[in-house]
């Protein structure tokens, strides 16, 4: 009996570890830069919170404004009271889908090249995007890594005529995921 | 006549020389000051003043029960936290994150420390009581701190 009963627990195990696992991280860093002849804005944020199911693909993305670092403060004030509002507006969210994500198995090293598609939301503002995204599979963990561009116009986000100049009309933003952490084995 | 229109001649040249100073003192004034703006540095916290004051477990429960209410009254303030060191999550040496709270609750304050500073946090330990400095950005899954110092004096 005692037997049976450390085989069945032996299979479930086994079954849990090639079932797809929903992972998060709370230490996802996203960054954006604005190059212009006039000016170089960079700011960065470490502190992203993700949720990835695996196995449905849903995925998940927030962060706080106010957590975007700038290396001069003026920019950083600028940023949170002029053009994000991040007392009126304090996250931005995505919420999409990973396609194909079935097919990545944290159990083997390797590399994949997938699409995600969803709602980022901003500023009050909810726009669909589509971006490539690289996942690497090492040692039982996931890095993942994407970039993008976003139009601040259409976030409805306001840049003076005065600083126009200064401000690139595309920002590109950088997603990493250093280390996914398995949550939950459905 | 010429007489008289000559010293009021040169205290207008006086009266023009003085103004074309003060005017280029000024813009000097103005343009140092907007150049310091420019490149003014965000603030190391160690000597900023505290503007609020609470437990790590009484700051979560306030964002658990009214996030909208908690982030108008906490977040871009500096506020001190007094909690046990639940977690340390340390990325190579670049980023360090102090949780602090229960370690069984699902939320805590999460502290990303100030890396300018970070000779203060080679013996924090987990389990022990500390007290913690930083911008309050909101709630995520965590109560969000950012450029986190410790504060040895313990004063709460």
């Amino acid at each position: 009996m005692n037997f049976y009963i450390l085989l069945f627990s032996l299979l479930l195990a086994v079954n849990d570890v090639t079932a797809q696992p929903k992972v998060f991280t709370k230490t996802g860093t996203i960054s954006f830069k604005s190059k212009t002849a006039l000016e170089n804005i960079e700011a960065v944020n470490n502190k992203v919170l993700s949720v990835w199911d695996m196995a449905s693909g849903t995925i998940e993305f927030s962060l706080l404004i106010k957590g975007f670092e700038f290396d001069r403060a003026l920019m950083q004030e600028h940023f949170n009271e002029n053009y994000m509002e991040s007392d009126k507006y304090p996250k931005a969210v995505f919420k999409g889908v990973v396609e194909n994500s079935k097919n990545v198995l944290l159990t083997s090293n390797n590399n994949y090249n997938l699409k995600v598609s969803g709602a980022l939301t901003m500023h009050g503002v909810t726009k669909q995007i589509n971006l490539p995204v690289t996942i690497k599979i090492k040692n039982g963990e996931a890095n993942a890594m994407a970039s993008f561009s976003i139009i601040p116009q259409d976030y409805n986000i306001k840049i003076p005529g005065l600083v126009a100049d200064k401000i690139n009309k595309k920002i590109d933003v950088l997603i990493n995921v250093p280390a996914y952490k398995i949550l939950a084995t459905k | 006549m010429q007489a008289v229109s000559t010293p009021i001649n040169h205290n207008m040249i006086s009266i023009k020389k003085l103004i074309v100073a003060a005017v280029i003192i000024i813009v000097a004034i103005a343009g140092l000051y907007f150049y310091k703006e420019y490149n003014r540095k965000v603030a190391d916290l160690s000597n900023a003043k505290v503007e609020e004051t609470i437990n790590a477990a009484d700051l979560v429960t306030a964002f658990e029960n009214d996030e909208a209410g908690a982030t108008k009254k906490f977040a871009g303030k500096t506020v001190l936290v007094m909690g046990n060191v639940a977690e340390i999550i340390n990325q190579q040496d670049t980023m360090l994150n102090i949780f602090l709270g229960d370690k069984s609750a699902i939320s805590k304050v999460s502290c990303l420390m100030d890396m300018r500073k970070k000779e203060g946090f080679k013996n924090i330990v987990s389990g022990t009581q500390i007290s913690i400095k930083g911008i309050c950005t909101g709630f995520l899954a965590d109560v969000e701190m950012n450029r986190c110092v410790i504060v040895n004096d313990n004063k709460f």
